[in-house]
């Protein structure tokens, strides 16, 4: 196998892994979107180092419903059954380094002091294959928060578009080098696109966060947000869940769910208080959750800077121009310049 | 007609007539607009697609004071069944009529009301308006289909739902308070991302807006996962004229099908 | 794979208290034997407790830590899952996942004039720490107890008040909302910050736990200000709304804090530093 594949090439080894059992997740064209789906035939694939799906990898590794437990109930006597694990090999083909990079961020919190299981074994049978970007768009922001169109984070080998149809590999780790034996492993600069030029400093974002937790600027940056799930469930990083039962008197699950804190039932108290009870007030958690909290916490901004909140949102609000305004916000607080109104 | 519409927020704003304009900024975002020095802000193109009459239930909104709306013609029909569902009081409510050669979306092909009916002010020229365009939309042709093939088709779309909650959250006649997927005593609809409740969701929606969805669209355009939800209305909407020649938010003055009750009616519809 | 984190231990409901209209205390025990006896806990941490087919809800374990034969909570009946638990009886079996959290700390009091204040349901994550105390008398001085509900009815562990204010060096102080009294009662009529004030519970080398809803607690801290009390002597325990437990599913964070993790007991000194979103 050579380094360098054509497009028949690569549909070829999707091919071969789906043969052998492998489940193979890569972008999809669905009506008049991208979207990552599982292969049901190599043909579906889609390598496009310009196009960004609009949803993200997470679903991979976290599932947006996961049964964590069966129970069944026969008068008094209650019974509970773990689900039986998916074992299958799974790689993920052709993603875009943003998706990739939030793997090693969301480790953090399925592993920090207590494990969860589920996500850490799909990490372990997994197999990360990223296309490096050869364009932005206007959404696209992963310059900003120390990403790149060509940043390893996450991924176990990365493909290049070289031009003509043509992709030049590369492993990244040992995983990557199972996948691709003879694929180089030196570092290398590519045919990638330019870089998004830097939209806003994240340090200086947070030191905002930090100092203004009620600030006269949350309600005219995010009274628009309708709060619909839209960004957080196509977001790499959102990782918010539930749990719940679901079944009948006679037995049934207790399941995971994929959950949003733009909900706003999302926080109520059983006595009725609900800390975040406006809609700005949870959009304010969203960012303080990826710029202030997590970062204070695990060290690593909640955020790969992929665009997808922006380009989902039917109101077109996401979370890069309400940086953009607080970071403007505060290089102004910084320059002792007088405040706007 | 950008102009024309700055300068009409800014004066609807410094005379104090009303205290928030909700229309659209560049790139047709959503704005609200509550000082006359932002009117500058407003923009009106063919991106303008989102149906502003959605902010007008929601509290955060509401707590601004009394506003202008800017609307294209669909949107104006959200307005009429509101205001018939007494969830706005269209007298406190300043309306700025855009007059549409639409904006691009799959609604658009049989748009019938290019031009706001109701308006307290009309922005744009009548003429400029396109007419309908002929042969078969969406909803024809997946109605051509036959029932299997429909159920698969819809089996294959819900089965990307993650149940994001942005169809409902976009669209302007689903102001309830608490909505039925949000409630869990007893759960009526499973909260998870499943066939069975995500099949569940969009069927209790639809059925729900029955008689009611003024077609905007917003939900198709909303999807992240690319369903087109608007065509399940649609069909709904089709069939309420059929049965009994009403077409939600178009005429102010008839009687909603779920809110006015007649001897006429057919048994067929109901059994 | 290794243990499944949200997979609960079944648990037998060994005996069930109504204490108040709405209020109902549960005693439960491992069914098996061997995590009994693994089992351990310290007071203030929290467990999720579940109804297979309602699903899980957070309360505090209201039982000493020094107790073996069974974990006790309590709860209202105010939603999908207590309404549910309503209706259990003993024998029945329910699921748990914990201990959770930090838990308050009984060493770092050892000492020290112990006050504790809540109000109505606030009583049970007061009432571990009052036995754990009890039982570890010689290590702690005097006690307060400042408890208050909104009416005679709704005061949880009536029956153990009585028998803590017999108790050397213990000083309960009961009250109901004005219009909540009975003719028969013989406790202060006022709301919880003015009864403080008016029992002059003398301050020094104390430590207050405070716990009840945000209102109760808002005008509780300028009156155990003006006691002499410093903000890191006074503790709370807060009641975001959780699922997890375990500082993944996102909703108690607030500031660099994950309130079931690094809480849920703070002290006003740390609470002041953490934006107000509990």
């Amino acid at each position: 196998m050579s380094a360098v594949l054509s497009v028949a090439g690569l549909a070829e080894l999707v091919a071969g892994w789906i043969g052998q059992g492998k489940l193979v997740a890569a972008p999809v064209q669905v009506g008049d979107r991208l979207l990552y789906q599982t292969l049901a035939t190599a043909g579906q694939a889609v390598f496009d180092a310009r196009r960004r799906p609009a949803n993200s990898i997470k679903e991979f590794f976290f599932p947006r419903h996961e049964p964590i437990f069966h129970y069944r109930l026969e008068g008094k006597e209650i019974a509970l059954s773990d689900v039986v694990p998916e074992e299958r090999e799974q790689i993920i083909f052709a993603a875009k380094p943003c998706d990739a990079a939030a793997l090693p961020i969301l480790d953090h919190v399925f592993n920090w002091d207590f494990e969860d299981g589920f996500y850490t074994a799909r990490r372990a049978r997994t197999t990360v294959v990223t296309l490096a970007c050869a364009a932005h768009d206007e959404a696209c922001f992963c310059t900003s928060v120390g990403a790149g169109p060509e940043d390893e984070a996450g991924s176990d080998a990365m493909l290049f578009d070289v031009g003509d149809g043509k992709f030049e590999v590369r492993a990244i780790t040992e995983k990557g080098q199972a996948l691709f034996p003879t694929a180089s492993t030196e570092p290398r600069r590519s045919g990638s696109g330019p870089a998004a030029e830097k939209k806003f400093d994240p340090d200086r974002v947070a030191r905002y966060l930090e100092a203004n937790f009620e600030s006269p600027l949350w309600n005219p940056l995010t009274l628009t947000c309708l709060g619909c799930g839209a960004c957080a469930y196509t977001c790499p990083t959102c990782h918010c869940f539930d749990i719940v039962d679901e079944g009948n008197a006679a037995g049934g699950a207790r399941v995971k769910n994929w959950d949003s804190c733009q909900f706003p039932f999302f926080t109520l108290h059983a006595s009725g208080h609900n800390p975040r009870a406006a809609q700005p007030q949870r959009q304010r958690q969203r960012l303080f959750h990826k710029f202030s909290i997590y970062p204070r916490k695990f060290n690593a901004v909640l955020c790969t800077g992929c665009g997808n909140c922006e380009r989902n949102c039917p109101v077109g609000l996401g979370v890069l121009k309400v940086l953009e305004a607080i970071d403007g916000e505060q290089r102004r607080l910084d320059d002792k310049e007088p405040v706007q109104a | 007609m950008s102009q024309q519409l700055r300068q009409t927020a800014r004066r609807l704003l410094s005379e104090g007539k009303v205290q928030v304009v909700i229309g659209y900024a560049a790139e047709g975002r959503p704005a609200l607009i509550t000082k006359s020095e932002d009117a500058d802000k407003l923009e009106w193109n063919d991106r303008c697609q989102a149906n502003l009459a959605v902010y007008l239930t929601r509290k955060e909104v509401k707590a601004l004071g009394k506003a202008a709306i800017v609307v294209k013609g669909c949107d104006e029909r959200a307005l009429v069944v509101l205001e018939k569902e007494s969830q706005i009081e269209r007298a406190a409510l300043y309306v700025i009529g855009m007059a549409c050669d639409g904006v691009g979306a799959p609604k658009c092909e049989r748009c019938q009301v290019h031009l706001p009916r109701f308006a307290d002010e009309m922005i744009g020229e009548a003429g400029e308006s396109a007419a309908p365009a002929e042969g078969p939309n969406g909803l024809d042709r997946l109605m051509a289909k036959s029932s299997a093939e429909r159920w698969a088709f819809w089996t294959g779309e819900f089965a990307r739902c993650v149940k994001c909650y942005a169809c409902r959250q976009v669209c302007p006649l689903c102001y309830c308070e608490r909505c039925i997927a949000d409630k869990n005593r007893p759960v009526v609809i499973d909260t998870s991302a499943t066939p069975k409740g995500n099949f569940a969701w969009h069927i209790t929606r639809a059925f729900h807006l029955a008689a009611r969805c003024v077609g905007c669209g917003e939900c198709t355009r909303a999807c992240p996962a690319g369903i087109p939800l608007g065509l399940l209305n649609q069909s709904l909407a089709q069939a309420t004229e059929a049965h009994f020649g009403y077409r939600p938010g178009m005429d102010p003055t008839a009687e909603p099908v779920f809110g006015a009750w007649s001897p006429a009616d057919k048994e067929d519809f109901i059994g | 794979m290794t243990k499944n984190l949200y997979k609960p231990d079944l648990m037998e409901v060994v005996e069930v208290q109504r204490q108040t209209p709405d209020v109902k205390s549960v005693r439960v025990r491992f069914r098996d034997g061997g995590r009994a006896r693994d089992f351990s806990f310290r007071v203030g941490q929290f467990g999720q407790f579940s109804l297979f087919g309602s699903g899980e809800a957070t309360f505090n374990i209201c039982s000493s830590s020094n107790w073996r034969d069974y974990i006790e909570f309590c709860f209202r009946r105010t939603g999908r899952v207590t309404e549910t638990l309503w209706q259990i009886d003993k024998g029945d079996t329910i699921g748990f996942r914990g201990p959770y959290g930090n838990g308050y700390p009984m060493e770092a009091w050892e000492g020290r004039n112990l006050i504790f204040i809540g109000g109505g349901i606030a009583m049970p994550p007061i009432r571990c720490a009052v036995w754990y105390a009890l039982e570890n008398r010689a290590k702690y001085g005097d006690i307060t107890i400042v408890y208050g509900a909104r009416t005679v009815a709704d005061l949880t562990y009536a029956d153990e008040l009585d028998e803590w204010s017999k108790r050397e060096r213990v000083r309960v102080v009961r009250c109901v909302d004005p219009g909540g009294e009975t003719p028969e009662w013989k406790g202060e009529i006022g709301l919880i910050p003015a009864v403080l004030e008016r029992a002059e519970v003398p301050a020094e080398n104390a430590i207050a736990l405070v716990i009840g809803p945000p209102i109760m607690i808002k005008y509780t801290l300028p009156v155990l200000d003006r006691m002499g009390i410093k903000e890191e002597d006074v503790y709370t325990s807060l009641e975001n709304r959780m699922k997890c437990g375990v500082g993944k599913c996102g909703r108690c964070n607030a500031g660099p804090v994950y309130v079931c993790k690094d809480g849920p007991v703070f002290t006003m000194k740390q609470l002041r530093s953490i934006p107000n979103d509990f």
